[in-house]
């Protein structure tokens, strides 16, 4: 881990705190590893809870040196905790894995989201593979978005088989999918699959799946999927008319394309750019619901 | 659960030594006639087991009034066998089961300790000392608990000598669980030795006290905490008649239900019997509600706003698709006997 990245963490934290809550920090950070542990876990006895606030500068100089890494929203007490864990040493690896393994099976909810935030910063990623996959299967809401959305951790370190776990089940808790670090880049033709089986259950069931996430399929149409485009194309609610028109129309595959030459208004608002992926990010779902 | 005679007997941790075999006699009085007395009321019980109870107990809790609890750690019915089972207890305690609390819509704390019966096991108690602080101080940790005395044997003593002077260095108030054999003088010796620490008495919930013990304690300067637990603790008849004699300061009752036959209703319960013998609201109020804030929230750790006026439960917490409590679930109502014997 780079020390640019410790010192624009620690800058952010500066702005946010009081110098006394600052220098409390300063003194754990550079405490042995139980005593920088302890702080790590009292830290909401000691700071304030607020959410920090972060300017564009910062947030795209932390973006630049870890790509897709970012704090906004972030409470103080969780970007603190994730500084903690910068300040242990990591030059034996078998006591810093000791020590942050002891931090994750002793944790409450808000560490943990801690701990798996801090994960694309924390040396030795291989280790925390394991885990990192597991916080995927976890009931806990926020654990389970602080491991699958905004963190670039899965999109670099995750088996096509995990990513494609996450995703799913980002789908299925009806979280919105955008919120995914690497959505784009690790689309790939198994989830496409995957996502046809499951909408077919989920119809079969009278229940919807939300119309952006057929961005995933694009690049894989094939007849089965034209066929799905062709089932959302004649549903009556409009975003997934406009879900299918777009997958539609990126996908270039020819049934795909001739399926929305029937719709004209909304393949000339697809073709001119007008009508994108972004227009159905929405962040209200609820999928379970049965649709009008 | 079936607990015969002989096996209350064994161990238990609240279900404890009965006088008799007797089943309690029936009454005329019901809670479901009874909970309008107590309308509007919130209740907060500073000692229950949720890990040993149901949804159906949440539910039934919330829909009597009660706001927020606190869950003590406890002797969970079994030898634990190593030190990992500890940490997933503990864990438990400000993870799952707090969250699958708020998903209830009731605030969810706890303490945090060694309980006395495993303090037996030294090797394994000793390496439980060196986690404990990584848990204390967790958010929403109200306390060092329960702890204290259960055979009153040397092994005991030390650990909860130990964990006075953790509580000390933390700032947290402590818990104490008094014996069920020998109680008074369980009860005198475990106040003996936290004044010896140099704890502040106002820092102290003696807790499980009967008529025979709470005089002395809130003569010290102690909270006393009252467990309304059938056949083996107190009843609430007996609970009305304390509040009558010593007046509602310092004075706090808990159901400390658990895996034992026991009642999370004890507090609003007992809360309508008050209100039916003529207690007047306030007292009923610091019994059921006030005194346990005032005493846990020494911690720092309770913000009343996150309760009192209902908690919001986060509905984007799911899990399956699903919250536990599903949209459109009615919670059951509660229509068991308003008296605990
Ligand atoms: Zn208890």
């Amino acid at each position: 881990m780079s020390d640019v990245i410790q010192q624009k963490i620690r800058e952010v934290i500066s702005q946010n705190t009081s110098p006394s809550e600052s220098d409390w920090l300063t003194q754990k950070g550079s405490s042995d590893p139980l005593e920088l542990m302890t702080a790590f876990v009292a830290s909401p006895r000691n700071l304030h809870k607020k959410i920090i606030t972060v300017t564009p500068e910062q947030a795209w100089e932390l973006n630049a040196e870890i790509a897709g890494f970012s704090v906004n929203d972030w409470s103080l007490v969780r970007l603190s905790r994730v500084w903690l864990l910068t300040q242990l040493d990591s030059s034996d690896k078998e006591t810093y894995v000791k020590n942050i393994s002891t931090l994750f099976d002793t944790a409450e909810m808000n560490e943990l989201v801690a701990l798996y935030s801090a994960l694309p910063l924390l040396s030795y990623p291989d280790e925390w593979l394991f885990r990192a996959t597991d916080a995927v299967r976890s009931n806990m809401g926020f654990v389970f978005d602080a491991i699958a959305l905004h963190n670039p951790f899965p999109a670099r370190y995750f088996s096509e088989q995990a990513w494609n776990q996450l995703v799913l089940k980002t789908i299925f808790n009806d979280k919105p999918i955008h919120f995914i670090e690497g959505l784009e880049s690790r689309r790939n033709e198994d989830l496409a699959m995957i996502l046809s089986d499951f909408a077919h259950e989920r119809w079969a069931a009278g229940r919807s799946v939300a119309p952006q996430v057929w961005r995933l399929v694009s690049n894989f149409m094939n007849d089965i999927i034209a066929g799905d485009m062709q089932h959302l194309l004649q549903s009556r609610y409009v975003p997934n008319q406009q879900a299918a028109a777009i997958a539609s129309f990126e996908s270039g595959y020819k049934p795909a394309i001739e399926l929305i030459s029937n719709y004209p208004e909304l393949q000339k608002s697809v073709a001119s750019g007008k009508l994108t992926w972004t227009d159905l990010e929405t962040t209200d779902l609820n999928t379970y619901v049965p649709q009008p | 659960m079936c607990l015969n005679h002989n096996e209350t007997t064994q161990n238990p941790s609240h279900f404890e030594d009965s006088d008799d075999g007797n089943t309690p006699a029936h009454t005329d009085i019901t809670w479901s006639e009874y909970n309008e007395l107590i309308k509007g009321m919130r209740f907060f019980d500073p000692h229950i087991h949720m890990v040993s109870r149901t949804t159906d107990d949440y539910q039934a809790m919330y829909q009597a009034g009660i706001v927020a609890l606190i869950e003590p750690a406890f002797w969970v019915g079994q030898p634990r066998t190593g030190l990992s089972s500890f940490k997933d207890y503990y864990s438990s305690l400000v993870g799952w089961e707090r969250f699958r609390s708020s998903q209830f819509g009731i605030k969810h704390y706890c303490t945090m300790g060694l309980n006395s019966r495993e303090a037996n096991n030294e090797p394994l108690a000793e390496q439980v000392m060196e986690i404990l602080p990584l848990y204390i101080y967790k958010e929403g940790v109200v306390g060092i608990g329960e702890i204290g005395f259960d055979d009153q044997t040397p092994a005991e003593e030390k650990y909860y000598r130990l964990q006075l002077e953790l509580a000390k260095k933390a700032n947290l108030p402590v818990q104490i669980h008094t014996p069920h054999r020998d109680k008074k003088k369980g009860t005198e010796r475990s106040m003996a030795i936290a004044l010896e620490h140099g704890l502040d008495p106002s820092w102290v919930i003696v807790d499980h006290n009967n008529e025979e013990t709470v005089k002395s304690v809130l003569d010290k300067g102690f909270w006393a905490g009252f467990t309304i637990y059938p056949f083996t603790k107190m009843g609430n008849e007996r609970m009305v008649k304390v509040v009558e004699q010593y007046g509602p300061e310092r004075i706090m009752i808990n159901s400390a239900a658990d895996w034992g036959i026991s009642d999370p209703l004890a507090i609003p319960k007992t809360a309508a019997l008050m209100k039916m013998r003529g207690i007047t609201n306030e007292s009923i109020k610091l019994v059921t509600y006030q005194n346990a804030i005032d005493a846990f929230g020494k911690s720092g750790q309770i913000d009343v706003t996150d309760f009192e006026d209902g908690m919001e439960s986060d509905h984007s917490a799911k899990f399956h698709g699903n919250s536990i409590l599903r949209g459109g679930q009615q919670p059951a109502p509660a229509k068991n006997s308003l008296l605990i014997q």
